[in-house]
């Protein structure tokens, strides 16, 4: 039952989150003044780079470079899995863990400067984004399982998780603003190293991360709702969905890129300042 | 069940080693195994680098006897990983990482790059320091509660501090903020499949420690 649950969730979880990412582009391109594409657009790009010839730099290494984009597609899908079935929130910090080093693999491998540019600063990222994203097991002191379905359950009889833990809820909204596109902590991808550690996939490699990518904002979108909303009509969902990325966007076309350290520093300061107040509070200890 | 909620798929005893499955351990496990084999079976990529001062590129390659080192060394550390993702017991848990840790040092130190060595020189000293805090935690647990199994301790609730002397020295030994900020240096180094294990063991014992913590606590 769970398997065919999560195999009918995919393609709608990949739908929602390939129209999201041309939604997002939409969103950010008016608040610019511009007409922008339309939100489907990355759904042409992305049947457009599937039917494109499958290469390989001949100086990569090729087990990795082919791989990292399964990889980053058996990730999400993993994710996916957990998120459906309320399995444990660690299994999705290790999805998380697969996708940093998804990037890590996919701008070494290439033997490219631009991809190896793209991999280094995904290292440095990585300090900041996995405390960030580990914070959220804070929320276990209080409902005493890790299990997505429990905390959703706690949810239903204590209310939601957003007002009793904000800064819990604060470091996951930064780790889905540092993986949506055109953010100022996407460091990993951005314009000044052509397109980061993605610059040497093209073609079919390219429609695979973006599969992996649109499977990737939904899941985090989910865990963001599941986490701190808990319980809600389908439409709650949906409205909630939007709303996260209607605020993504706004933050992502007003706010100027940040330099990799202060991007580093941002986001390992919310970190730090959620364990400190927590610990304060006696929450942890 | 235990404590995060979820089912016990099984216990393994190794003599003083207990080795425990869940699903969340299970999946770090097969992770770490899974790199583990790609790096084994995976040949470096060539580094091309920009020549300054003129229009031109210059190609790095490892030479063979670096490559074996590096690799033999990486699966050392792909074992420890993967051995710290399923340990049950709180000792060999510091053990694991430990080794991890050397053979973190031990992937990078075959290059000849200085500031390379140098990053990992420091990490090395890191390493060793970290080992107070991290082996400490583990005696004083042993002390106060009797047990280094993290079965047992799942219902005995961990000293605050001990459990703060414990991530300190996690820290420390995997070589992340505050302690060494600069180990991203390390991945400086050419051998993307070598450098990627250092990557692996890191991340991977951060998200073993958070189940351990939430466990003690």
């Amino acid at each position: 039952m769970e398997i065919i649950r999560t195999l009918l969730m995919i393609p709608v979880a990949f739908l929602v989150g390939i129209i999201f990412l041309g939604l997002h582009r939409k969103i950010i391109a008016r608040i610019q003044g511009r007409p922008g594409p339309p939100i489907q657009q990355e759904l042409y790009h992305l049947l457009k780079f599937f039917v494109k010839e499958m290469t390989a730099p001949e100086t990569a290494s090729k087990p990795i470079y082919f791989g990292v984009v399964a990889l980053l597609i058996g990730a999400w899908m993993l994710g996916l899995t957990v998120i459906v079935n309320g399995y444990n929130f660690l299994i999705l910090l290790a999805v998380f863990t697969m996708h940093k080093l998804v990037e890590h693999g996919a701008g070494l491998s290439s033997g490219s400067p631009y991809g190896k540019f793209g991999g280094v600063r995904s290292v440095y990222s990585t300090l900041a984004e996995h405390p960030l994203f580990a914070v959220l097991a804070i929320v276990y002191l209080k409902t005493n399982s890790l299990m997505i379905s429990d905390i959703v359950a706690y949810q239903s009889t204590h209310g939601p998780l957003l007002f009793q833990f904000p800064l819990c809820a604060l470091a996951t909204y930064t780790i889905m603003l540092s993986k949506v596109h055109h953010s100022p902590l996407a460091i990993v991808m951005a314009k000044d190293i052509v397109t980061g550690y993605k610059t040497e996939h093209f073609g079919v490699l390219r429609a695979g991360i973006l599969t992996g990518e649109s499977i990737e904002i939904f899941v985090l979108m989910s865990l963001f709702m599941l986490v701190y909303i808990g319980p809600a009509p389908l439409w709650g969902y949906a409205l909630g969905f939007i709303l996260l990325l209607v605020s993504l966007s706004f933050i992502s076309a007003l706010s100027p890129m940040l330099a990799p350290y202060h991007s580093v520093m941002f986001e390992g300061s919310i970190a730090s300042v959620a364990v400190l107040y927590y610990l304060l509070k006696g929450v942890i200890l | 069940m235990i404590g995060l909620g979820e089912s016990l798929i099984g216990l393994i005893k190794l003599g003083d080693i207990v080795l425990y499955l869940t699903p969340t351990t299970l999946t770090l496990f097969l992770i770490a195994v899974g790199f583990t084999v790609v790096m084994a079976l995976s040949r470096p990529e060539t580094q091309v680098e920009l020549v300054f001062g003129m229009d031109g590129y210059k190609k790095s390659e490892i030479p063979m006897g670096e490559i074996k080192f590096r690799r033999y060394m990486a699966i050392v550390c792909g074992v420890a990983t993967a051995g710290t993702m399923i340990t049950g017991d709180i000792f060999d848990f510091a053990l694991f990482v430990t080794l991890a840790g050397i053979a973190d040092v031990g992937i990078v130190a075959a290059t000849k790059k200085p500031q390379v060595l140098d990053a990992a020189y420091q990490y090395g000293m890191t390493l060793m320091i970290a080992g107070l805090p991290l082996f400490g935690a583990a005696a004083l647990i042993l002390g106060t509660t009797g047990t280094l199994s993290l079965h047992e301790l799942d219902t005995i609730r961990v000293s605050g501090v001990v459990a703060v002397l414990f991530i300190l020295g996690v820290l420390g030994e995997i070589g992340v903020a505050p302690f060494y900020a600069a180990k991203a240096r390390l991945f400086r180094a050419l051998g993307a499949p070598y450098i990627i294990m250092i990557h692996v063991s890191t991340l991977l014992i951060i998200v073993r420690t958070v189940e351990i913590i939430v466990t003690l606590l």
